[in-house]
């Protein structure tokens, strides 16, 4: 689609400076990314400057995710078939030096015992009498022992929906609460996307502005992940405002830094959680490009 | 093979038919020996039918591929390292990958493996100033190079892999360029001190 706009703009007037900009911009070195957002965006003057304003107002959400942390728990059939394969494993591998070792300071010991014992048969390290392999296997027990793990599940913080650190094991979505035509409700962060500026950078406006300052995140391209068409109620629908369209931009979270003033509530919540939150029309099409892995 | 077959159909029927003289049908090369008079001598030759291949020469140095570079919707030569401490959670995240890319329809220029690195890790003994050899960790490495990646398949296969990288394991994407192709070779030191003498 890319290609039929240029073609497209390239055909009408003024494609001279379009193709020098274009030139200019690939020359410079730039990732290709950043110049086909550049590329977008002029295009876009072009398209809302050559014909007239369209009905729709167009705005762009981000939806920002928190990947899993640790892996989610196994199934029992999998529990099960992960034991047999380490059973398997056990009884097909073959012993380790350390464990060589044990068994020769066992020998050792024993024919250490017996009464005719001559050292200078001994043929080995002579530091082995000092640190017994079953000493070092000892130390580490205990040093194993000592070692707490941070727990996996911890029912505390899974209450809280505003902590990034709830359910470790899922990826978790987020849900800000906005006014939207009088009415307060939960949605994706989004904002009304303005001349000049790319869909993408929209959606970063939003992220920043809606969600506190906080959050740092990666947007994973400049192509959008879904779309909601909402048309307003004939009453209010005139000729200039028929609706709006919401483009929604994936976006991975960096870090779990707290923001330090969030300007609006906010949740985290995960695939399941959704239902509960969003309305019907939106949750289906938000449902579409949040997979299930 | 049709002609041979037939070839031999007709050699059975005239033998059906009691003639005295049988008459070994032409084969394609004439090189073959045929002293073994039953009609289906040879019929599962198949090395013949195959095209004909350069001979390899066996100092084929090998050459580096063609490093492809960015257009306007598609990133270029990309190298997708994957590094950690367990070996089988790295290779099999590394295949997980590699499928990944087959059934996406991403072409995968190469899969290679880095060298193991092997970390030391020393403690200070408790009672005295020695450092001791605590433990020997080993980080390895693997590579996924995929040759070009369309920007707007890159969101979709970015998502899925980083849902599904496993505990312990860093993943890194980077573009491919020649030095990371020349750091796999061992540097040759006296080669490299002869092309010096020559340069001067």
């Amino acid at each position: 689609m890319q290609q039929k706009k240029m073609s497209a703009s390239c055909g009408r007037m003024a494609s001279r400076g379009l193709v020098r900009f274009v030139s200019r911009v690939s020359s410079s070195g730039l990732r290709p990314l950043s110049s086909t957002s550049v590329c977008r965006a002029t295009l876009q003057n072009k398209h809302v400057t050559d014909k007239a304003t369209s009905p729709w107002t167009l705005m762009a959400a981000v939806c920002l995710q928190r990947l899993p942390v640790i892996s989610s728990d196994l199934s029992p059939i999998e529990q099960q078939f992960k034991h047999m394969l380490s059973q398997m494993e056990l009884e097909k591998s073959m012993l380790s030096d350390h464990e060589l070792r044990l068994l020769e300071d066992k020998e050792r010991m024993s024919r250490k015992q017996a009464n005719d014992y001559d050292s200078d048969d001994e043929d080995g390290r002579g530091d082995q009498d000092i640190v017994l392999t079953q000493d070092l296997e000892d130390s580490w027990e205990q040093k194993f022992k000592s070692f707490q793990p941070a727990p996996r599940v911890r029912a505390d913080v899974d209450e809280n929906l505003t902590s990034p650190e709830r359910c470790l094991a899922d990826s978790l979505l987020l849900l800000v609460e906005q006014q939207v035509g009088g009415q307060k409700m939960w949605l994706l962060p989004q904002t009304q996307w303005q001349e000049g500026e790319t869909l993408r950078q929209t959606a970063e406006r939003a992220l920043s502005s809606l969600s506190g300052a906080g959050f740092k995140a990666t947007f994973l391209g400049n192509a959008p992940c879904g779309v909601y068409k909402y048309k307003l109620p004939k009453a209010i629908r005139t000729e200039s405002s028929v609706g709006t369209k919401v483009f929604f931009f994936k976006a991975i979270l960096s870090d779990s830094s707290r923001p330090a003033a969030p300007t609006s509530p906010f949740l985290w919540v995960t695939k399941g959680e959704l239902q509960r939150y969003l309305k019907p029309a939106y949750m289906a099409k938000v449902d579409r490009f949040i997979p299930q892995v | 093979m049709n002609r041979a077959v037939r070839k031999v159909l007709n050699q059975a029927l005239t033998s059906c038919r009691a003639t005295p003289c049988i008459q070994h049908p032409v084969w394609a090369s004439v090189s073959q020996r045929q002293y073994k008079s039953m009609p289906t001598h040879g019929i599962g030759r198949w090395r013949h039918l195959l095209p004909k291949e350069a001979p390899k020469k066996k100092k084929d140095r090998h050459q580096m591929k063609q490093i492809m570079s960015a257009t306007e919707t598609a990133y270029g030569t990309l190298n997708v390292k994957v590094s950690g401490f367990d070996m089988t959670v790295v290779e099999h995240y590394s295949q997980y990958i590699h499928n990944l890319c087959n059934r996406f329809g991403i072409k995968v220029a190469e899969c290679y493996a880095l060298p193991t690195k092997s970390t030391e890790v020393m403690l200070m003994q408790e009672q005295g100033t020695k450092m001791y050899v605590d433990s020997i960790l080993k980080t390895h490495e693997r590579v996924v190079q995929l040759s070009s990646l369309n920007a707007a398949l890159c969101p979709v296969f970015m998502e899925v892999i980083l849902k599904n990288q496993p505990e312990g394991v860093q993943l890194s994407m980077k573009e491919h360029t020649e030095a990371d192709y020349h750091a796999r070779f061992k540097a040759r030191p006296e080669l490299e001190g002869l092309m010096a003498q020559i340069g001067q």
